[in-house]
């Protein structure tokens, strides 16, 4: 019987595997995609070769890329973005740590406290969450990032606005800054050096830290040639799933997780203990071969993300009696705002995003760089129709150029021959309340291997009074930043769900009446029983990205396992952090083979 | 019955089908069964199901060209036929149509039964009314229409031989001709790529909507458990074609290796937005520095 085992090696399972790893524990940790162990020969930075979600190396589905990907019933105008394999989401992801802003806790008493979704509040208060920020911030390690010309843009036109600049962790005001992000800063030729395959000067160590590639959402490999623990983009399959693997080198009685790959899970197993219901271990299905497998563990916890938990969850029949499984997903009411400038922007190189702009209540805009497939998919990519041909009942004018809407024809082309790089791009994500409508649920379809799919229900025009007007707020925002900026053209692409920024689908909150889990991330009705991902998040975060909040949430549930289930005593307050990059971990991976 | 085999073959040329039997000829050459008009035996109609499939993938061809062009239009015919051309390459030229068929066919994890489903819709319900058929589709006998029919129902009913590129072709071309009954006479196989790019814009309308008159018959036709499915479907389908055929026409896969995985030139998406000039980077000399010096910041 294991100590414990982890379902999902993305941004949350990741951190608890490692950090129950680091104290010794037997750790099972499960993964339905695949390793990805050799980036420099699996990887390309060709986007449709990376992100298409059908048949990409970043898709959700098996390890075979001759197979098809998993499906999963969407039954609206709407995209789900998820992704398999170890480090989840994270492969892709922008690598951005904002701290979600205090007024999503419990216990939050500034002038600003009715601005957010005050009925799904954290079960526990900001100040209480700080010391686990701050230890997954030093273990990324989170920085301040560097600054390009698509930062540079999105800076000008925030200090036109006037507004002030934000110089610490928390989020008070109103406000703009560089990212804090897990993106390793540029060191050496890196950020300074432009050069094409074999350009020794951008290989480690000539080159360390981000090379302003312009690949985060194909994945990160640069500085090519360095160990695995420094690749720049801190997703978990290169900072916690290295140290996890390693734990022994780097921890005082650390014990390396055992990591399977190509492990569907199926079936999450309980029995009756002390008349109570209590988790006993796991049921996966081997991609490969097809066969199942089972083992026990003292402790599960679930980190298989917002849709396959609930799935899971369901598939097993657990417990579900008020009808909150699944439910209250969270997709931070994504909009994108697209302009045209007459000058360079560089919206193509650097990070995906290095600036961005906060608002406590509302949200947060923030700029984005992307390659010219995934810019042409989001600007056809809309819940009002084809702009100036129809509205879909949506279509609205603003201060952006006429109706909001897709971009196609000749349109489209000519937005994209005025050149990629002189294009910029910002993201609204919003603070949007936690809704029991939106919400995941298994699908009359038939089932796959793996059991009855997903069904991920989003209603788009129902969101509530508050939600809306935190978008509207913000894509006015953003199209003042752009304009302050110089932009020529400013077009809204009004987006319908984009299920990307997830969360909230196994939720844990103040009332037992419509959360999932109390404020140790433990399931209400299964002993045992955890989750530790985005699923777990009490509300949107406040609209900023989740994964740190995520990550700090995880560390935290992983200390109250091992104090409250194996006995052991609390480290966050106590100790100081290994980082991630430490040469143990590259050591120790160079020694595995990995 | 005989009102009813008109209704038939005026949707089967609403499908498309009808009108790519007979363009591209030879289905029922040498069908002793079709020459007189007969009910086909099992063999035979086993003969004109295989032969029908390439008349369908062709069909399905020629309408997803007339998609693509929607999202990328270039120097070809298609996007002339829209009215949008333009010296530019295009969706064409970037091998957009063999993306959505290679995805649509090859890739998509739709389930088999919810694309018989759909096609089931299709093929069962909406009586053909109010358009003339050209000459051609209108003379062929009633006995080789309801050959076609029948072969297009079994072939729709077998979800191993249904590649859902023809069945979202024959979806496009049937609201093509709702838009513009005259789609069904013109060049091109496919109704819908003979649309204008309103009026194919205006097809879209109708999907994402969706329109509620399509949607109830196909969601009356449905087998259970799909009943009432089917409409979040095609607001999801409708998107979808749309965003994947921008996907398609913008990104490297029309000129991809993926043994190699190199290029064996630059995309047309590349060239279109100046992305990435001399091909693919380790890194760029893009870093300006720290925004007001600031490399890290307090607590």
């Amino acid at each position: 019987m294991r100590d414990v085992i982890v379902v999902g090696a993305g941004g949350g399972g990741a951190v608890v595997a490692k950090e129950l790893a680091a104290r010794g524990l037997d750790v099972l940790l499960l993964e339905a995609g695949p390793r990805h162990a050799d980036i420099t020969e699996e990887w390309t930075h060709y986007e449709n070769d990376a992100n298409n979600p059908l048949t990409g190396f970043l898709r959700f589905g098996p390890s075979d890329r001759s197979q098809p990907a998993w499906y999963r019933e969407l039954p609206q105008n709407s995209f789900l973005w998820q992704l398999s394999g170890v480090g989840g989401t994270t492969q892709h992801y922008f690598g951005n740590c904002p701290r979600a802003y205090p007024g999503v806790f419990a216990g939050y008493d500034g002038a600003d406290r009715d601005a957010y979704d005050t009925a799904h509040l954290f079960p526990f208060g900001y100040s209480e969450l700080v010391p686990y920020y701050e230890w997954v911030e030093a273990t990324l390690p989170v920085q301040t990032a560097a600054m390009g010309r698509k930062e540079e843009v999105f800076f000008r036109g925030c200090e036109q606005l006037g507004l002030p600049v934000q110089t610490a962790k928390t989020t008070t005001e109103d406000s703009y800054r560089p990212q804090e992000n897990a993106i390793l800063q540029p060191g050496g030729a890196a950020g300074r050096v432009s050069g094409y395959e074999g350009e020794p000067r951008l290989l480690y160590p000539e080159a360390t830290g981000c090379t302003f590639c312009g690949y985060c959402f194909q994945g990160c490999s640069h500085p090519a040639k360095a160990p695995r623990n420094l690749i720049a983009k801190r997703s978990t399959d290169n900072s916690y799933v290295p140290m996890a693997l390693t734990a022994d080198r780097w921890a005082p009685g650390g014990r390396p997780v055992t990591l399977v790959t190509d492990a569907f899970v199926t079936r999450v197993h309980t029995e009756q203990r002390g008349g109570r219901t209590a988790a006993s271990g796991v049921t996966w299905r081997e991609g490969a071969t097809g066969d199942h497998q089972r083992e026990d563990a003292k402790v599960v916890v679930l980190a298989a993300g917002c849709t396959e938990n609930p799935r899971l969850w369901f598939n097993s029949g657990l417990p579900d009696p008020n009808d909150w499984v699944g439910r209250g997903y969270t997709d931070h009411y994504f909009d994108w705002i697209i302009a045209s400038f007459d000058s360079y922007t560089g919206s193509s190189k650097g990070t995906g995003s290095s600036a961005r702009s906060d608002w406590p209540g509302r949200g947060g805009v923030m700029n984005v760089g992307l390659p010219p497939a995934l810019k042409a998919f989001t600007m056809t990519f809309s819940d009002s129709g084809i702009r100036g041909q129809y509205g879909n009942g949506r279509g609205e004018a603003g201060p952006w150029d006429g109706p909001a809407g897709r971009l196609m024809g000749p349109e489209l082309k000519d937005m994209m021959m005025g050149g990629i790089d002189q294009m910029f791009c910002m993201l609204v994500m919003t603070d949007d309340d936690v809704e029991r409508q939106n919400r995941v649920t298994l699908s009359a379809l038939p089932a796959d291997e793996h059991g009855s799919v997903a069904k991920v229900e989003m209603h788009q025009r129902q969101r509530s009074r508050r939600t809306v007007a935190n978008r509207e707020f913000l894509v006015r925002k953003g199209v003042e930043i752009a304009r302050a900026a110089g932009a020529r053209t400013v077009h809204r692409m009004d987006w319908p769900p984009l299920i990307l920024h997830v969360q909230s689908t196994m939720r844990m909150g103040e009332s037992e009446r419509n959360s999932v889990l109390d404020a140790d991330g433990q399931a209400r009705w299964v002993d045992g029983l955890y989750v530790a991902d985005n699923s777990a998040l009490a509300n949107s975060a406040a609209g900023v990205n989740p994964t740190l909040t995520t990550q700090a949430v995880a560390t935290r549930t992983a200390e109250k396992i091992f104090t409250s289930r194996f006995g052991g005593a609390a480290w966050v307050r106590s100790e100081a952090p290994v980082v991630s990059t430490d040469d143990r971990v590259a050591q120790g991976m160079d020694d595995l083979g990995l | 019955m005989q009102d009813k085999v008109v209704g038939r073959r005026a949707f089967l040329a609403r499908l498309g089908v009808l009108g790519a039997v007979v363009a591209t000829g030879g289905l029922f050459a040498d069908r002793a069964v079709a020459a007189v008009g007969l009910e086909p035996d099992g063999s035979a109609l086993d003969q004109i199901v295989e032969d029908l499939q390439p008349v369908l993938a062709e069909l399905a061809r020629d309408t997803l060209n007339g998609l693509v062009v929607m999202v990328c239009p270039g120097p070809d015919e298609y996007s002339r036929a829209q009215g949008t051309p333009r010296p530019e390459d295009g969706a064409l030229e970037a091998r957009a149509t063999d993306f959505m068929i290679a995805s649509l066919d090859g890739f998509v994890p739709f389930p088999d039964q919810l694309g018989t489903a759909l096609a089931g819709g299709l093929a069962s319900g909406l009586e053909g009314t109010g358009i003339t058929l050209p000459p051609a589709q209108a003379a062929l006998p009633i006995g080789q229409v309801g050959t076609v029919d029948r072969a297009l129902t079994t072939l729709l009913r077998n979800d191993a031989t249904l590649p859902l590129s023809a069945v979202v072709a024959m979806l496009l071309n049937l609201v093509a001709t709702q838009v513009d009954p005259a789609a069904v006479h013109g060049p091109f196989l496919s109704p819908f790529a003979r649309l204008s790019y309103a009026g194919k814009c205006a097809v879209f309308e109708r999907l994402e909507g969706p329109d509620p008159a399509l949607v109830s018959v196909l969601d009356s036709k449905a087998p259970e458990p799909f009943t009432g499915t089917l409409s979040g479907m095609l607001r999801f389908l409708a998107g979808a074609l749309l965003e994947f055929a921008a996907y398609g026409s913008y990104g490297e896969w029309g000129v991809f290796d993926p043994d190699q995985k190199t290029l064996s030139e630059q995309p047309v998406g590349w060239r279109l937005t100046g992305y990435q000039p001399d091909g693919v980077v380790q890194g760029w000399d893009e870093m300006i520095g720290y925004y007001q010096d600031r490399e890290r910041v307090s607590a």
